[in-house]
């Protein structure tokens, strides 16, 4: 099929910077090791607070440091805006493969790229250091793989939307940054998202930054809620109908500037 | 003076793009208010990390944000300087005739983090105001803030140069970075005790954070550090600064150009 032809070459563009990238490795588990030492130090000395002891937490946030890579360190935009740019958005768009999917399969090989040589060894790398922890189901495992799959999706289509967005904007690094600090704000990567105060506590699993990160790591933990691959499912199939929905006013745009 | 000269011509250009600026520096900082919203949601909830009150830690996060934000405020092309190296363009600087530094300094400054540096001393503000509510003496803090955000800048500083001069010899200086400024940076925000033997040592030594807003909260704070503890920040920020010269001096002799 011609979307696993161009995941597959993405993915080997990718092996090109694999070195280089085991190095940052170790850099990058230096700030997961800052994340855990924090919440060794809220949580010392004092009363747990529901499924989160200090071991859950060092798990939590290793886990969570590992998923980042698939789900949400993704290209600004989806490099829409640089096509936008330099115009070969153009030749892009009258290629016999839709362009979401198309765009969407190209950031999905970099993906499958950043599952083996990110994610596999920091998370080896935390494990090392505050211990590894595995699901005892089997049963688990598939829906981990189906949780992570939806979040590496549904981050997908907001960075698409962000990357789009430049057919009518000049610039979407600021819109860019907005959509990361949501998904770190709100996605439960510095603190899972139902231990926030108040309102926020209630609202926040509930929204597509929730999708990305929280979910795929509350399942692998087997604590995730069983509404969790719902809510997941839920925003990508609404993230679907937007996306499809605003290339095709984005192509229309495209039409009347004359390619 | 030549720097002002330098500065104001690259000012004069960026300020035909009043709007970008307003924006960029605006987003800067929300981006930065939220991370701090997110660490006092968590210790709204736990009270304190390793015996330090929102309050505390937000002074050492405020002193950190707004000293990592002036360094990128005075020196964007040395926090990037990866590019001249690889695409030779440094070759061009080193036949002007003034110092190759001098030239990086006053190419371009970063004004979106304005916004960042407005976030850290809201944050200090904050922090102050609510020591005093507990009953702090605040006159020493208000003293010592703005020596520790000169300091803390002049170690970012040091510590990127060190990380530039580097790259002459490694021809690239992404990843390093992260080790150098944003993972201390980050690390920087909350108390140097909570973290492991090594990666302490190293906040001491080499990555020399912890003198800028840990060690000397610790003495004005009351937390039991010694008296001189504040005066350790100019020290080490000078001590920081004239190793970082002397190894990017000794990186620009060993530089060999990409030749392309």
């Amino acid at each position: 099929m011609v979307y696993w032809r161009i995941i597959r070459k993405s993915y080997r563009r990718n092996l090109q910077y694999r070195l280089s990238h085991l190095i940052n490795n170790v850099a990058s588990s230096i700030f997961g090791l800052v994340f855990i030492a924090i919440w060794m130090g809220v949580l010392r000395g004092k009363a747990v607070h529901g499924p989160y002891d200090a071991e859950t937490m060092a798990c939590y946030i290793a886990i969570c440091q590992s998923v980042l890579w698939v789900t949400t360190f993704m290209s600004p935009g989806l490099n829409v805006q640089v096509g936008v740019r330099s115009g070969a958005v153009s030749l892009d768009m009258i290629k016999p493969v839709h362009y979401l999917w198309y765009t969407l399969s190209q950031e999905f090989g970099r993906l499958l790229y950043n599952a083996c040589y990110r994610s596999l060894p920091i998370g080896l790398l935390l494990g090392l250091a505050v211990g590894f922890s595995f699901p005892s189901d089997p049963l688990a495992y598939l829906l981990f793989l189906l949780s992570l799959l939806l979040a590496a999706y549904v981050g997908m289509l907001l960075f698409y939307l962000v990357g789009i967005s430049s057919f009518w904007t000049t610039e979407v690094r600021w819109l860019h940054l907005i959509l990361l600090s949501l998904v770190f704000g709100f996605g439960g990567q510095m603190i899972p998202v139902d231990l926030m105060p108040g309102v926020l506590g209630q609202l926040a699993p509930f929204l597509p930054f929730a999708a990305m990160i929280y979910y795929p790591v509350m399942n692998w933990l087997e604590l995730a809620p069983v509404y969790s691959i719902g809510v997941q499912l839920l925003w990508a199939v609404i993230l679907t109908v937007v996306a499809l929905a605003v290339t095709k006013q984005a192509r229309r745009k495209l039409e009347i500037q004359g390619g | 003076m030549l720097y002002r000269k330098l500065i104001a011509a690259s000012l004069r250009s960026q300020m035909q793009y009043k709007m970008n600026f307003i924006t960029s520096a605006a987003t800067t900082g929300m981006i930065m208010v939220l991370d701090f919203v997110i660490l006092s949601a968590i210790l709204h909830r736990f009270n304190d990390v390793a015996g330090w009150n929102i309050y505390e830690v937000g002074m050492l996060y405020g002193i950190s944000s707004a000293s990592v934000s002036l360094y990128r405020l005075f020196a964007p092309e040395v926090n990037d300087f990866e590019k001249y190296v690889v695409h030779g363009e440094f070759d061009q600087m080193l036949i002007r005739p003034v110092s190759p530094l001098l030239l990086l300094l006053t190419r371009n400054l970063d004004l979106s983090r304005i916004g960042g540096i407005v976030q850290g001393v809201a944050v200090l503000v904050l922090s102050l105001a609510g020591l005093a509510r507990e009953g702090a003496d605040l006159l020493w803090l208000i003293v010592f803030s703005p020596i520790a955000i000169f300091s803390g800048g002049v170690i970012y500083f040091s510590m990127a140069l060190s990380s530039a001069a580097l790259s002459f010899w490694t021809h690239q200086m992404r990843d390093i970075l992260t080790f150098t400024i944003y993972a201390p940076a980050n690390a920087s925000n909350y108390p140097i005790s909570l973290y492991p033997g090594w990666l302490k040592w190293l906040f001491f030594t080499a990555l020399p954070i912890a003198y800028m807003n840990y060690l000397p909260m610790l003495a004005l704070l009351g937390k039991g550090g010694g008296w001189y503890y504040p005066l350790l920040a100019p020290v080490a920020a000078a001590t920081a600064l004239f190793l970082a010269l002397t190894f990017w001096k000794i990186g620009i002799r060993h530089y060999h150009s990409t030749g392309s």
